[in-house]
Formats: C-alpha cells, sequence, structure tokens
C-alpha cells in the first residue's frame, strides 16, 4: 500500500447533502408499487403532524370530559394508527437512508434523535432515551416554539439476542402515543422483526443509479480539484461498490490522494480499498471466514471497520463453528480467540493498551486463517451472538423472589439455591402433584415462582 | 411449625447447641464463650455441607439471647455486589466537600465489599445487654484481595464485633488473618455417630433401613448430613422401606446428568450440541467458569480412561481455567475447551 498522506475531513461528511433538492434521491418501492422518496417523506411528516395535532386537541376534550362524569361513560382516548406513525426504510448499506432523513429534517427545520447498532437497545434503554422525547414535549415547548422532531432509529436489523431484548416491543410500543414521526432503517429483510414489518409501511430503498452516481462524484471532484483519476479508475471503483455511495467516496478520497502511480498499481490500490469501506457485521463475518487470505487483508478488514472490536470477537466467537467444520481448525482457532481473549482481559485490567495489536491479528486473522483445508464455500446464515457472560447471575424477578422465600425459611446463600437446594427441590416436586402444592404452600409461592419450580423441570428432562 | 415443615433437612436442623449431634469438644469449648460472655474472632474450617454455619449461627444465637436479631448479621462473600450496591459503595467512598474535616472533598479507597456489606454493620453501636454483636462471613477464602481489608476492620472494630469467619480451604486465607483468630478444626461425622443419627430420622419417619444402605449412603453423601437427609427424603418418595436399589435410583437423580452429557457428546465431537448443552446448563445452575470447570474435572476423573489421558485432559482443563482469570468472556473459554476435548475424543 502507498503511504497514506493526511487526511483531511472524510468527503461522506463534507458532502452529506445539506437539503434534499441537492441529493440523488434513490428510488423506492412500496408494496412493489415505485414511489418518490421526495413526496412520501415530507407528506409522512406533515401529516403526521397535522393528524397529531387534531387527535391531541380531541384527547383534550376527552380528557375533560372525563374528569367530570361517570366511570360509565368514560370514552378511551384516540390513538393514531400506527402505519401513520412509522415507517421502515430498507436498503442495502451506503444508498443515503439516513442521509435523506438528516436532509429532510435540515429543510422542514428539523431535530433528530438517532439511536443505531452501537447503543445498546434493551427495552430500559430505548425507553428512557427515546420514549421520553417521543411521549413529552420539552418545557420551552410551552414558552416558545421550538423545533419539532424525528425519531431515527437506524439500523433495526441489528437488534437481536438477550443484549436487546424486549426493543421490537417496545418500538411498537413506542409508535402507539409517540408525539413525533419514526423512521425505521434497516439493511436485510430479518424473520425476528416481523411484527414490526406487520404493522408500519415497509419502502424498498434501491440503490442509485449509475448516472446518478457519476454526476454527484464528478461534482465532487470538481469542487476538490482533483485531476488525477481516470475514467476507467472511476467505473472501476463504481462497479466495485454496488451503488453504495458512501464506500464509493471514502474509496475516491483516498485515491485522490495518491499519485503518480503506474495504471497496474493503481488497480491494485483501489482493489485493496474496497475491503477499507465501512462494511456491516453479516459481511465482515462472511469475508473474514471465506475471502480473506492473507493475514494483512484480516487486518484491513477489522481496522476500517466501523464496527466496535469489543463486539466482534463475540460474533467470531459465535460463528466460528458454523465457518471452520473440521475439529482440528476448529480446536487451534478457539486456541486462538481463547488467548486472544485473555489478552484483552489483561488490556482492560492493567490498562496496557500496546497489546492491542496482538488482540487484533489474533482473533481476527488468526482465527480465519487457521484453516488448513479448503474455504468453505457457500452462502451461510451469520449468527448474532446469543449469549453474554455477563448476565449469568442475573436474576429475573420471579427468581428473585423465589430466591427471597426461600432465604426467609433457610438462610442460604444464593448460589447455594442454584447449585444445591433448587435442583433438590425439584426432584420432590417431580415425584407428585401434591409435593409441589405442599411446598409452594409451605414457601407460599405465587403462580410464577411455582412455574418456575416445574418449568426447570421440563427443560431438564 | 415442625410438622408442616416439608423439607426434612430443615425439619431436622438443630434448634440449640445440644442438639448439635457428635461434635462433642467444640459444643463444650462453645458453651464456655457463652457462660464467660466472651470470645476471640472465630474461623471454622471444614469441607463442605458439614455444617460450618449450622453451628455458628446456632452459637451466636444463644450467645446473644434475645437481642439477636439485631445484632447478627451473615455475609456471604461469593455473592457478587449488585448494581445498586456498586453505585452505593462509589457514592459512599466520596466525602462531600460541604463536611468540616481533613477528609472533606476526598476519595476514600475501601473495596466496595467491605464498604456496603462489612462497615455499615461492624460500625454500628451494640444495641442491648451483650457484649458486642457478632458477623458471620461465608466462604472467607473466595474474598481475595479484599481480605486485606478484614485486617484493620478486625483490630478496630474488635471490641464493638466479633466475627466467625468460614472457609473450606483454609490455604485460601491470608496468614495475618489467621493469627487474629481461634481456629476450629471441624472434621468430618465419625461413621459410627453418622449412623446414630440417621437412625433417629428413620424412626421418627418410620423408615425402614438396615445397616447396609446407612453406610451407602454414608459412602455416597460423603459424611455430609444435609446431603445424607436429602437422599434420605427423596428415598422415601418410593416408600418406607428402603434397600440399596432404591437409594442407589435416587442417587442417581442428585448427580447432574448434564455435566456427563457435556463430556460425552464434545468427545463425540459434536460442537455445536455440546455448546447448547453447557449453554443451557450455566444459566440454570448460575455457575461461573470456574465452577463450571471444576464439574467437569469431577466428571473426567470418574471416567474410564488411562492415567496418561486423564493426565492430558486435567492439563487441558487446568490451562482453560487458568486462561478464564485473565479472560473477558468466559463463554469463549469453554468453547475452547470443547473445541479441544473434540479433537482429543477423535484421537481417542
Amino acid at each position: 500500500m502507498a503511504k497514506k498522506k493526511i487526511y483531511d475531513i472524510p468527503w461522506v461528511e463534507k458532502y452529506r447533502p445539506k437539503s434534499i433538492k441537492d441529493m440523488a434521491i434513490p428510488t423506492a418501492k412500496l408494496n412493489r408499487h415505485k414511489v418518490s422518496l421526495v413526496e412520501e417523506l415530507p407528506k409522512f411528516i406533515n401529516n403526521f403532524f397535522n393528524q397529531k395535532e387534531m387527535i391531541n386537541k380531541k384527547n383534550q376534550e376527552i380528557r375533560t370530559f372525563n374528569r367530570n362524569c361517570l366511570e360509565k361513560e368514560k370514552k378511551k382516548k384516540i390513538e393514531l394508527p400506527q402505519e401513520k406513525a412509522a415507517i421502515l426504510l430498507e436498503g442495502q448499506p451506503g444508498i443515503g437512508k439516513t442521509s435523506i432523513v438528516y436532509a429532510l429534517a435540515n429543510d422542514l427545520n428539523m431535530e433528530v434523535i438517532e439511536t443505531n447498532a452501537s447503543d445498546t437497545r434493551t427495552r430500559d434503554a430505548l425507553e428512557s432515551k427515546l420514549k421520553e422525547t417521543a411521549k413529552s414535549k420539552g418545557i420551552m415547548d410551552f414558552i416558545s416554539e421550538t423545533k419539532k422532531k424525528i425519531i431515527l432509529i437506524d439500523e433495526v436489523d441489528g437488534i437481536y439476542g438477550t443484549k436487546d431484548r424486549g426493543a421490537v416491543p417496545t418500538i411498537i410500543d413506542l409508535s402507539k402515543n409517540t408525539q413525533f414521526p419514526i423512521i425505521l432503517c434497516a439493511n436485510e429483510y430479518k424473520l425476528n422483526l416481523q411484527s414490526l414489518y406487520n404493522s408500519i409501511p415497509r419502502y424498498e430503498v434501491n440503490p442509485l443509479s449509475k448516472d446518478e452516481v457519476y454526476k454527484i462524484i464528478n461534482r465532487i471532484l470538481k469542487k476538490e480539484n482533483v485531476e488525477n483519476i481516470i475514467q476507467e479508475d472511476l467505473e472501476l471503483i463504481i462497479n466495485k461498490n454496488e451503488g453504495d455511495l458512501r464506500g464509493i467516496l471514502n474509496d475516491l478520497q483516498a485515491l485522490s490522494q495518491i499519485s503518480n502511480e503506474s495504471p497496474d498499481e493503481r488497480k491494485k490500490i483501489i482493489m485493496s480499498l474496497h475491503r477499507d469501506t465501512t462494511k456491516e457485521i453479516f459481511s465482515i463475518v462472511r469475508d473474514l471466514f471465506q475471502s480473506v487470505n492473507t493475514l494483512n487483508e484480516a487486518r484491513t478488514l477489522t481496522n476500517k471497520s466501523d464496527v466496535d472490536y469489543n463486539f466482534l470477537y463475540k460474533w467470531i466467537n459465535e460463528n466460528l463453528p458454523t465457518f471452520i467444520q473440521n475439529k482440528e481448525d476448529l480446536s487451534t482457532a478457539f486456541e486462538y480467540l481463547s488467548i486472544a481473549d485473555e489478552i484483552f482481559g489483561r488490556i482492560k485490567k492493567n490498562m496496557q493498551w500496546s497489546l492491542l495489536p496482538y488482540f487484533y491479528d489474533l482473533f481476527a486473522g488468526g482465527v480465519a486463517l487457521t484453516r488448513k483445508g479448503n474455504i468453505s464455500k457457500g452462502y451461510r446464515t451469520v449468527n448474532f451472538p446469543r449469549y453474554s457472560t455477563s448476565s449469568s447471575f442475573s436474576l429475573n424477578t420471579a427468581e428473585k423472589s423465589l430466591i427471597e422465600k426461600i432465604q426467609e425459611k433457610y438462610p442460604i446463600s444464593q448460589s447455594e439455591i442454584f447449585r444445591d437446594f433448587l435442583p433438590f427441590l425439584k426432584i420432590i416436586t417431580e415425584s407428585s402433584r401434591r409435593n409441589l402444592k405442599n411446598l409452594s404452600d409451605w414457601l407460599d409461592l405465587n403462580a410464577k415462582e411455582k412455574n418456575l419450580l416445574k418449568k426447570t423441570q421440563t427443560s431438564k428432562k | 411449625m415442625i410438622e408442616d415443615n416439608p423439607i426434612w433437612r430443615l425439619k431436622y436442623l438443630p434448634k440449640s447447641l445440644s442438639d448439635i449431634y457428635g461434635r462433642k469438644p467444640l459444643i463444650s469449648q462453645l458453651k464456655e464463650f457463652i457462660k464467660s460472655k466472651n470470645f476471640p474472632h472465630l474461623l471454622f474450617i471444614g469441607s463442605e455441607g458439614i455444617g460450618k454455619t449450622t453451628i455458628a449461627r446456632i452459637f451466636s444465637k444463644e450467645f446473644l439471647g434475645n437481642y439477636f436479631n439485631v445484632n447478627f448479621k451473615l455475609v456471604y462473600a461469593d455473592v457478587p455486589l449488585t448494581q445498586e450496591e456498586r453505585t452505593k459503595a462509589k457514592s459512599e467512598a466520596y466525602v462531600s466537600t460541604s463536611k468540616i474535616g481533613s477528609m472533606a472533598g476526598k476519595r476514600i479507597t475501601t473495596p466496595a465489599f467491605i464498604q456496603v456489606k462489612i462497615k455499615p454493620f461492624v460500625q454500628l453501636k451494640v444495641l442491648g445487654d451483650i457484649p458486642f454483636k457478632i458477623l458471620i462471613v461465608k466462604n472467607f477464602e473466595t474474598l481475595g484481595s479484599n481480605q486485606q481489608g478484614f485486617r484493620r476492620l478486625m483490630e478496630i472494630y474488635g471490641s464493638n464485633c466479633r466475627m466467625i469467619l468460614l472457609t473450606t480451604k483454609i490455604s485460601g486465607i491470608i496468614d495475618p488473618i489467621i493469627s487474629r483468630c481461634q481456629l476450629f478444626l471441624i472434621p468430618q461425622l465419625k461413621y459410627n455417630k453418622f449412623e446414630n443419627l440417621i437412625i433417629k430420622i428413620s424412626e421418627q419417619e418410620s423408615l425402614e433401613l438396615d445397616k447396609e444402605v446407612i453406610k451407602s449412603i454414608y459412602r455416597i453423601s460423603e459424611g455430609k448430613i444435609s446431603k445424607a437427609i436429602d437422599l434420605l427424603q427423596i428415598s422415601s418418595l418410593m416408600g418406607n422401606k428402603i434397600d440399596t436399589n432404591v437409594l442407589f435410583e435416587s442417587s442417581k437423580k442428585f448427580k447432574i446428568e448434564e455435566m456427563n452429557k457435556i463430556v460425552l457428546t464434545s468427545f463425540k465431537g459434536d460442537f455445536k450440541k455440546t455448546r447448547e448443552l453447557f449453554r443451557n446448563v450455566l444459566s440454570n445452575y448460575k455457575y461461573n467458569a470456574n465452577q463450571f470447570y471444576q464439574k467437569i474435572l469431577e466428571v473426567i476423573i470418574k471416567l474410564p480412561l488411562s492415567r496418561y489421558e486423564k493426565c492430558k485432559l486435567i492439563n487441558i482443563i487446568g490451562d482453560a481455567d487458568f486462561r478464564a482469570l485473565d479472560g473477558r468472556d468466559s463463554d469463549i473459554q469453554i468453547s475452547s475447551l470443547i473445541s479441544k476435548f473434540n479433537t482429543f475424543g477423535e484421537m481417542m
């Protein structure tokens, strides 16, 4: 790789469209009919605020009415139908889903409140961040006209697993009583988001056409006074990125800073740049196992991705057995991964960040390149990491109250209850219903806690 | 109350020092303490499930008499602090600038465990007509570096509160603590005492069993009374007459079969299934990585393998456990162990 000069502001940020007018709008489909996002989105937002205002007024009338009437005659509050409160934009990365929302907000003089996959999105986290803004208006709203807001939930398909438990119901919940329009963005169609798809309109956003990409790029190149990029290179970059405008811009910016190389060299550089684009985690994991051939490639792949390594190595842990089937290879891969984990632990414990390079190379390159046999080809589903160690000792409310009740009668520690006493109780309850009843009477259990004694019993079998 | 207690282990829990069976020298010493209304810090050493906590509790109860509830606290050293407790410790560690004195605006660096769980109790004055309060710390050896914090506590607040520390491994306790305590070794119950106890219980529950059965109970429960009583109760579910067959059947239920299954499937080379299994076990029994490895070790030792192979496996487990000490993600470490077992199974 050629030496890199100091980057100035990334072009992606520099030329992020300020207004929807000077933006190349990707085409979109709603229920297989072509629609124009330029018309649909403002319409959606305006409609939302108009209807919400009406509904708020009506609700206020209902509230005043309810205050002075009998319990029976009370009216229910009116809610905005969900499909008018939220929409989903779906399409591959880098085609301008997020940008269009920001540009639109800029045009309409609104604020954007964003959460994305880098935030943990458990029920609590989402609620604390969004619900308050979604439901209420700020104090300033009473005094003066403040900016209206758009809620942008980016990378919805990243919601999964125990880490983001309860996020989907929260979003649905949110869309029922929000004060601001919600726009969701996603890359892939996901089964676990089915309940979301059912209730809100889904716009499929297509990649930009080549002509439009050319237009944008030429404009930017002119502004930047870049002349050393020949047509051939441009075409190569555009084809490679498959409509991912963000990727194209990143590549071009890098290329513009390299001068005077032979055409072949430039081609090589372009191909290596390909991996520098920010990619989503799925393709990173897939690439790491299926297309990376050298340690250097693995490095560039992990270094340039915007995925937190803290997070990435857990993904690798989860997906190792899907990609590496040979037992020998699997065990060496896990050997490296476990050493990487150990190193990472020491880094965190003693703040020895100088060890970080070893961690990187071991968990990504070392793991992916251990295979001696052939690369496992073909499409494989990448799984989300399902298991988080930190939660191994966290208890749900039923477990907690069960433990408290046991401890009242018999003072032993939590761990003893789980390892020693609870299995014993389960054996007793297993034998007959009467025993279960006796036991739950004795401990004064409610139905949920009683279920706990039973449920684990069935899972044991 | 006794009649409707459905768990025998609790039903036959001794209620007073004189009820405690077969520990004469210890009990008479403790009774002396009560008579003289004074005792030093105590350190009870004995293997798991042998009755250390029960003895310590009953002793404190009799020592404190009516003032037991307010002046007694039992702390589990191995229960991790909750998030609330941690934030509480953090906020308490900071002395407000509005306070007067040299400490104002400074941070006190006491370990969170001691700050939250020990100090509030130890610092409080004695309530009632007794010489001092009693604090029991269970599984003291798991405290690790927090033990250092106890050294000063035991001296400064010694006159206000006496401590009874319970441990299974004396080697896990630092010397300064040992030198501040009077040691009590609590051995396994002798067989004839154990036999008498079991006979007493079986008479009360009208069970029929012969000496051969009691011998097997002793062997299976490794002399631990609570475990033996559990075993009796489970066997009694199948009828009042207990022979060795019934005993064997019920003891099988006791073992965690899942552990065996994990080891065997991993030897067969089915990685994905093993991973599912061990994740289940971890969440069901709330093991941490170290405890999980211990359980695996127990299974390995009982397997019919050659000495050479066993040593190799133990080496693998030890290595994995060692790494898990520093590692951040125990799932990775355990997966690594399992993948090694997979290749090991192929070699056999």
